[in-house]
């Protein structure tokens, strides 16, 4: 089991990041959850999502709240306040446009920093840094094939009727892979 | 069929749908809305009837109304919006009108908050409303669950003419997870039921129409109900050392933290009833007769659940302490429950029973 946690501001699109993520593993047949943060929020307030994922077909994600995640992805700092549900040698991917890199980390936690606004801005796609973060994560940690995660993503866009963006955000995954 | 991810809400309205919905009426309230914003898209879709009333009390009688006239109707509330129902519900109850209230439970007294929560227990077990009736209340666990039961609701509740409830939590109403829709079905057309000709009417099943021992063949209705829908899951009842009982999200998060312990050599057991009214009772007749004791896990605030749980522990047998975990508002996560099992063990907590 793979447990996830995307966090960040408000319209950082970090719903979404971690919604395509579920979709992917649930794409392989594989049982997945996706809970996002609930209560008021607001666009510029703290928002943040739990995804678990199985890791073979016949194994199911039992509790599905924020509990041990092996993956934080924080689009500021705010987020990291969610070391505390993750386990000790976790690996964080943090967004260097907001995360200020001498940011005193557990031991143990493998930190890996890309400037998520700043690439998905160099290939044209500012609403991206999503995409960056979460293409990120899927090679760092070697959840999906990468030919696989864009294929899918592509399809999870069309099914929302936001095909039309596809070619940029492919762009904008891309530079996440190239980044880490 | 392919299995596609599903958020709670919007999963419960279309299993309905298929299930045979053709009326819903209701009020929006979070955590509950997004039922009625799907609904007030898809119902005129295939051609169905979408009202939003003008209130929550209007909603619940123009349910009874819809369903007095061969209507198989929906309601979904939250909190203080189901509060606002009961009335109606106890209205329905004396005319024997099935029909099916959702409440994506929102937790708190009052105006409560947004967060999650199992706080209209009573509520929704005990009745809820004035004079003596039951409502058929399922609790699922999954999304999956969720469209199952609303899917299966109205079968239930034509069966033996009472209101049916889907008792639910605001976090599984928000939650994705994938989902088998089943296919469209057609409602056995039924042989009461007001149509304008004089035919039918409510006929001689209703109570109202029963007369004076109406009551008591309710009673009937009700006996055969707990004898015929007794619905759980459950987890190393036969050598259990102390049984969980959870529903909802806190018995999926139980069942994890049980399976958990059980590979570390802890004797855990766990009973998670699927529906709680009827109260799984037979799940008892299952445990090891040398259990230390029983817990209820849940998202309430001075426990509910626990009491159906210790009525049940006495009623068969069992002289051991009953134990509760009120988490207050949210789902307590594996942590919390093991950390609680463990406090069992050691005599670190005091029994609520």
């Amino acid at each position: 089991m793979k447990e996830i946690i995307f966090a960040g501001f408000g319209g950082q699109g970090v719903l979404t990041g971690g919604l395509i993520i579920a979709y992917m593993a649930a794409n392989k047949d594989l049982n997945a959850v996706w809970m996002p943060a609930y209560g008021p929020t607001m666009r510029g307030g703290k928002a943040n999502c739990v995804v678990k994922f199985a890791e073979t077909s016949d194994e199911r994600v039992g509790s599905p709240v924020m509990e041990q995640a092996d993956i934080l992805i924080a689009m500021n700092e705010p987020a990291l306040d969610y070391l505390s549900f993750c386990k000790p040698g976790a690996t964080v991917i943090a967004n260097s446009s907001s995360v200020r890199s001498d940011y005193p980390f557990p031991e143990g936690t493998q930190v890996v920093f890309a400037d998520c606004l700043g690439l998905a801005r160099q290939v044209g796609n500012d609403k991206g840094q999503n995409l960056v973060a979460a293409a990120a994560a899927i090679k760092t940690c070697g959840l999906f094939d990468p030919d696989y995660a864009v294929a899918t993503m592509c399809q999870f866009f069309e099914e929302k009727g936001k095909g039309k963006f596809n070619d940029l955000n492919v762009k904008a995954m891309q530079a996440g892979f190239d980044a880490v | 069929m392919a299995k596609k991810l599903w958020k709670g809400n919007e999963a419960v309205a279309e299993a309905a749908i298929r299930g045979g919905c053709n009326f819903f009426a209701g009020y929006p309230i979070t955590p509950s809305t997004e039922v009625l914003e799907y609904l007030s898209w898809r119902m005129p879709q295939v051609d169905r009837v979408f009202i939003q009333a003008e209130n929550e009390i209007a909603s619940i009688n123009m349910v009874s109304g819809a369903s007095a006239c061969g209507a198989r109707a929906l309601t979904a509330t939250s909190g203080p919006g189901g509060s606002l129902k009961v009335e109606g519900m106890s209205y329905a109850a004396r005319n024997s009108i099935p029909y099916v209230l959702l409440n994506v439970q929102r937790w708190g007294t009052g105006l409560g908050a947004l967060e999650s929560g199992q706080t209209d227990y009573f509520k929704e077990v005990k009745g809820g409303g004035h004079g003596d009736f039951k409502n058929i209340v399922y609790t699922p666990a999954s999304v999956q669950e969720l469209a199952d039961v609303a899917y299966e609701a109205w079968d239930v509740a034509e069966k033996y003419r009472v209101g049916v409830t889907i008792l639910t939590e605001a976090y599984l109403g928000q939650m994705m997870e994938e989902v088998e829709m089943p296919p469209f079905k057609d409602p056995v057309p039924r042989d009461w039921g007001i149509d304008g000709t004089g035919r039918f009417g409510l006929g001689k099943h209703s109570v109202m129409m029963r007369g004076p021992g109406g009551m008591a063949l309710q009673g009937k209705v009700y006996a055969q109900i707990r004898a015929e829908m007794q619905r759980w899951e459950e987890y190393g009842l036969e050598d259990a050392e102390y049984v969980l009982v959870a529903f909802g999200l806190p018995g999926r998060v139980c069942m994890d933290a049980v399976k958990r312990m059980r590979s570390a050599g802890v004797k855990a057991g766990m009973i998670r009833p699927k529906l709680v009214w009827p109260f799984p009772e037979d799940a008892f007749k299952r445990v090891n007769p040398q259990v230390k004791g029983f817990a209820s896990i849940e998202s309430t605030d001075f426990g509910m659940l626990v009491e159906d749980v210790a009525l049940c522990a006495k009623k068969y047998g069992f002289h051991v302490p009953v134990y509760c975990y009120a988490h207050g508002k949210g789902v307590p996560g594996v942590s919390k429950v093991t950390d609680f099992y463990h406090s069992m063990e050691n005599g670190d907590v005091k029994e609520a029973f």
